[in-house]
């Protein structure tokens, strides 16, 4: 599962998730990609079972790009437990994404394949999300 | 090679250049807020329709197209656009920069490569052909930029890297990109084999360690670190001693 290695603070705040992706917004490796449509948090769990969708179909056929990386932590209380006394311990990690950010990239597979290990993947994200090309694939 | 200059026209209207607000009501009326510069004359502001400019983007010869930018309909300009901004999720065209261009002066531009054939590497060695590099930046005039840089790939094996130096070079144009800079090579990519059920069990049931916390404060180098451990053994040395004569 993808987390940071190492981090200044165990704990974080909820924040805030207005606005556009800016960045990280275009096509930067592969000819196709799979763009989210929201804002939302997506899990280190949920990636790693979109890459095993998209890895899985593919096989050996193309390659893919991870544009997102879990860097904060979300932390949760034991069950049965009363409030107070505190923030739970950290639980896992999730990626923070404003609409328009590319989630994934993939080359080397027809854009058909591309479209429908795009599919599979979007599947396992909790976020609506459309599939992209780069202007002059077909 | 088909060159970058078009005979097309792009009519723009001045503006009062203004707050973010203005740019949305030139927005809300079908048009594009635009700035044009260069040529060693003042900026001036300007209003665009959005779909002459699209049609430039992605005529053939991109946005390294010289046009005639017409003022009002009267004064008239060559001019290429520089800069351009999309609207992230919806894709709309929210503004450009435009540069005047003298036809007589050399101009620094990026031209996109395309890549022709298929690869010996993905065709008999079942790898995949990578493309790292899509455009470079090229210097010229600007009659002569090329609408993009072909190269042929057929030869292109694994192990073996089509670098700038590779691209086909001419003596209307200077590539500036540096020369050792991989264009394209082919890559092989490990198949994903499915984990055994208990292996998925296991990881299912297995707790993520916590990653490394920063230290506020002076850290330790290696050397402190060491002469800090020698010191910390040398008083329980002395002790054994001690026990030793007893």
């Amino acid at each position: 599962m993808l987390m940071p290695k190492k981090v200044k603070y165990r704990k974080q705040q909820r924040g805030r998730m207005t606005g556009k992706a800016w960045r990280g917004s275009e096509l930067a490796f592969g000819d196709y990609g799979l763009k989210v449509l929201e804002p939302g948090w997506i899990t280190d769990r949920q990636i790693e079972a979109s890459r095993v969708a998209m890895t899985r179909f593919v096989k050996r056929g193309g390659k893919i790009w991870i544009r997102l990386f879990p860097d904060k932590p979300v932390t949760k209380k034991p069950a049965e437990t009363r409030m107070g006394k505190g923030k739970g311990a950290p639980d896992h990690w999730v990626a923070v994404v404003r609409p328009g950010k590319i989630l994934f990239e993939m080359e080397g597979v027809t854009p058909t394949e591309a479209a429908e290990a795009m599919r599979l993947a979007s599947h396992k994200l909790p976020l609506r999300t459309s599939f992209v090309k780069r202007e002059g694939t077909h | 090679m088909a060159t970058a200059t078009e005979n097309n026209t792009l009519e723009a209207q001045p503006r009062v250049p203004g707050t973010k607000n203005d740019a949305r009501r030139v927005r809300r009326e079908g048009k594009i807020p635009a700035v044009l510069y260069g040529a060693g004359k003042d900026a001036a502001s300007l209003s665009v329709d959005p779909r002459q400019v699209l049609r430039i983007l992605h005529s053939a010869s991109g946005h390294n197209t010289i046009f005639d930018l017409s003022l009002n309909g009267d004064e008239r300009t060559k001019a290429m656009i520089v800069d351009w901004q999309f609207e992230p999720i919806k894709g709309k065209l929210l503004h450009i920069d435009l540069k005047r261009i003298a036809m007589d002066q050399k101009l620094t531009v990026m031209v996109p490569i395309v890549l022709r054939g298929e690869a010996a590497g993905v065709k008999q060695q079942g790898g995949i052909l990578e493309q790292v590099l899509r455009e470079v930046e090229i210097q010229c005039l600007p009659g002569d930029i090329p609408a993009s840089i072909e190269a042929d790939v057929s030869e292109l094996v694994f192990g073996k890297v089509l670098r700038v130096a590779d691209l086909p070079h001419s003596e209307k144009f200077k590539i500036l990109t540096d020369e050792n800079q991989t264009v394209a090579h082919v890559i092989t990519v490990k198949e994903e084999v499915a984990p055994a059920p208990e292996a998925v069990a296991a990881e299912a049931g297995a707790v993520a360690a916590e990653p490394e916390v920063i230290k506020k404060g002076k850290q330790e180098t290696e050397e402190e670190g060491a002469e800090e451990a020698v010191a910390e053994k040398a008083p329980k040395a002395e002790k054994g001693d001690k026990k030793e004569k007893k």
